[in-house]
């Protein structure tokens, strides 16, 4: 009996080494294409390791800004600090920096800020139309007005359509705001990029980013002030 | 053991809701999307009366069915049944496996989604190759692997997401996927967290589940699931390709290491919570 124990608690113990020896083959096996230990590295690092060295992604594809689609998976400063929240509201430093660094990047039209032609900034603020990949590829020559300005995606703007609600509802902006020059600036800049007065806001940088052109912006903003354009009405 | 309960029990508190385990066990999925609905007032959850009422006669329960059948049989040049694959509860044990997982399995040395786990099993144990279209297809409800899903995960319909994080795999995979959910990139600035962070926001007319809200997280995660507007039962990964498609991130590829990192990230986010499976969603 007493014998039989021990070899059973001898069995057990070996075939524990096994699978243990097992684990540790195996784990190293995993990672052995990108090379170090998943277990080892830091989240952040291991977050990084996992879209550029592991075939995850599609990072070869074309995209339609021109490069493949690896560039856009690598950060910028603002992307990197604001990611760093991990959805916290902004504390003060960061939001110094992001601020600082935002306002740099706006660019204003020559001629000033000028309001274009409403109907066409409707059609941009409704189009969710471009820059998708990975599958049915948005092709831009295709689109009369090429890529959109997705802002009823997130804002309830004129109500004869739905808006979404992750953005302030901007239902009759210009009526409620006037149209003096300070707010036409505060509106350009918040369109160009809202991180110069919303430090890591959910608002995609609109202008900073090239998404929609200057003329485009001054369609969108005609949208958002023209009082013959249902946003006022 | 002892570890796992001392974690449980502040877990339990902070979400405000602690289910015995096989509360919902004996509950249809439109039972169990109730008493959530009940709970937590969700507009998440509330949004689509017209497809709760769909749900006992959900198209996804025929397509369960006929992965029963392939499930059961013999397949593949090895002329194996799946009966043989361990879903990380041993061989053949299909109830409750799906709720755990992501799990590392020692045989590849892996952390493993079920898709994942599947292509292993028809790969090695039936021996059919790669491009077998019974192992490529991935999507639609006539592909095997739909069939296979979701007929595996309706075994954990009621049971709480209990995915394991007891290996240090585990562990790594579920931290780098919180920070891929944070991560902002793309022409955009999108994260998950753009679209995800808060109870009741819309993207246009759709409302969007919060992953800090576990009722919500626990349906918007419940996978496969019909989607009324494919006819079609849907995975995981379709769901998490189709979010980055909108993202305007690149394409990810099924059952790569990012998407089960993802994937272990968001299942740990819903952990508690009953399952609704199979669901009917948009
Ligand atoms: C992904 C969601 C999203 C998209 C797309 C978006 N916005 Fe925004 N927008 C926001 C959020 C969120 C805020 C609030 C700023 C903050 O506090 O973070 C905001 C703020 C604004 C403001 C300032 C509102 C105020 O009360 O001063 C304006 C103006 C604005 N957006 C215009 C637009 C326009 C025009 C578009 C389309 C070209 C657009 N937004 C697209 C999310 C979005
Ligand atoms: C631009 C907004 C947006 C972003 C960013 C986004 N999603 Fe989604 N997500 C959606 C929408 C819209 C739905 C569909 C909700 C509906 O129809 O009820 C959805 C659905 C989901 C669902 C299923 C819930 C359901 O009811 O269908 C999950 C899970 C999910 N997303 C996870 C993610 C993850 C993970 C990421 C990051 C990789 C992500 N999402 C990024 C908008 C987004």
């Amino acid at each position: 009996m007493l014998k039989r124990t021990t070899i059973a608690a001898a069995g057990a113990i070996t075939a524990m080494a096994l699978l243990t020896a097992g684990c540790t083959t195996n784990a190293a096996e995993q990672t052995a294409k990108g090379g170090g230990d998943y277990a080892k590295m830091s989240p952040d690092a291991l977050a990084e390791h996992l879209i550029f060295e592991t075939k995850s992604f599609k990072l070869d594809m074309p995209v339609q800004e021109g490069g493949t689609a690896e560039a856009r998976l690598k950060q910028d400063e603002v992307q990197v600090l604001c990611s760093k929240l991990r959805g916290k509201p902004v504390d003060s430093e960061t939001a110094a920096k992001v601020t600082a660094m935002s306002r740099e990047t706006i660019k204003y039209p020559a001629g000033g800020i000028k309001l274009g032609d409403w109907k066409i900034g409707r059609q941009l603020a409704w189009s969710g139309f471009g820059y998708r990949v990975g599958h049915r590829n948005d092709d831009h020559s295709k689109a009369k007005n090429g890529p959109g300005g997705n802002c009823y995606n997130c804002h309830q703007l004129a109500t004869d359509r739905t808006g979404g609600t992750i953005g302030p509802p901007l239902t009759g902006y210009g009526k409620l705001r006037g149209s003096s020059d300070a707010i036409l600036k505060y509106t350009y800049d918040v369109i160009y990029n809202p991180h110069a007065y919303f430090a890591c806001t959910h608002m995609p940088r609109i202008g900073a980013k090239g998404l929609l052109t200057e003329e485009q912006i001054s369609h969108v903003m005609a949208y958002l002030f023209d009082p013959e354009s249902p946003v006022n009405k | 053991m002892l570890y796992k309960a001392a974690f449980a029990v502040p877990l339990a508190l902070a979400i405000g809701a602690s289910y015995a385990a096989d509360r919902f066990a004996d509950q249809a999925p439109e039972e169990i999307l109730q008493t959530l609905i009940d709970e937590s007032g969700s507009a998440y959850l509330n949004q689509s009366p017209q497809n709760r009422q769909m749900m006992p006669d959900n198209p996804a329960y025929w397509v369960a069915e006929e992965g029963e059948e392939l499930f059961k049989t013999p397949r593949g040049p090895k002329n194996a049944s799946l009966e043989g694959c361990d879903f990380g509860k041993g061989p053949g044990v299909v109830e409750g496996a799906y709720v755990e997982m992501p799990r590392y399995f020692a045989d590849t040395g892996k952390v493993m989604d079920l898709e994942t786990r599947l292509v292993h099993c028809m790969t090695t144990l039936q021996g059919f190759a790669k491009d077998d279209p019974a192992v490529k297809k991935r999507h639609g409800s006539g592909s095997d692997m739909m069939k296979l899903q979701t007929y595996i995960a309706m075994q954990s319909n009621g049971l709480p997401w209990n995915p394991s994080l007891d290996h240090p795999m585990e562990k790594a995979m579920r931290d780098a996927g919180e920070v891929l959910f944070y991560r902002r990139a793309g022409p955009m600035d999108f994260s998950c967290n753009t679209c995800h962070g808060v109870t009741g926001q819309r993207i246009r007319a759709s409302v969007l589940p919060n992953i800090n809200e576990p009722h919500e997280w626990s349906k918007a995660i419940s996978w496969p699931a019909e989607r009324a507007g494919h006819q079609n039962v849907r995975s995981t990964q379709h769901r998490l390709r189709g979010c980055l498609w909108q993202m305007r991130h690149p394409g990810i590829n099924a059952g790569s290491d990012a998407s089960i990192a993802l994937l272990s990230y968001w299942t740990d986010a819903a952990r508690g919570q009953p399952a609704i499976l199979p669901d009917l969603k948009r």
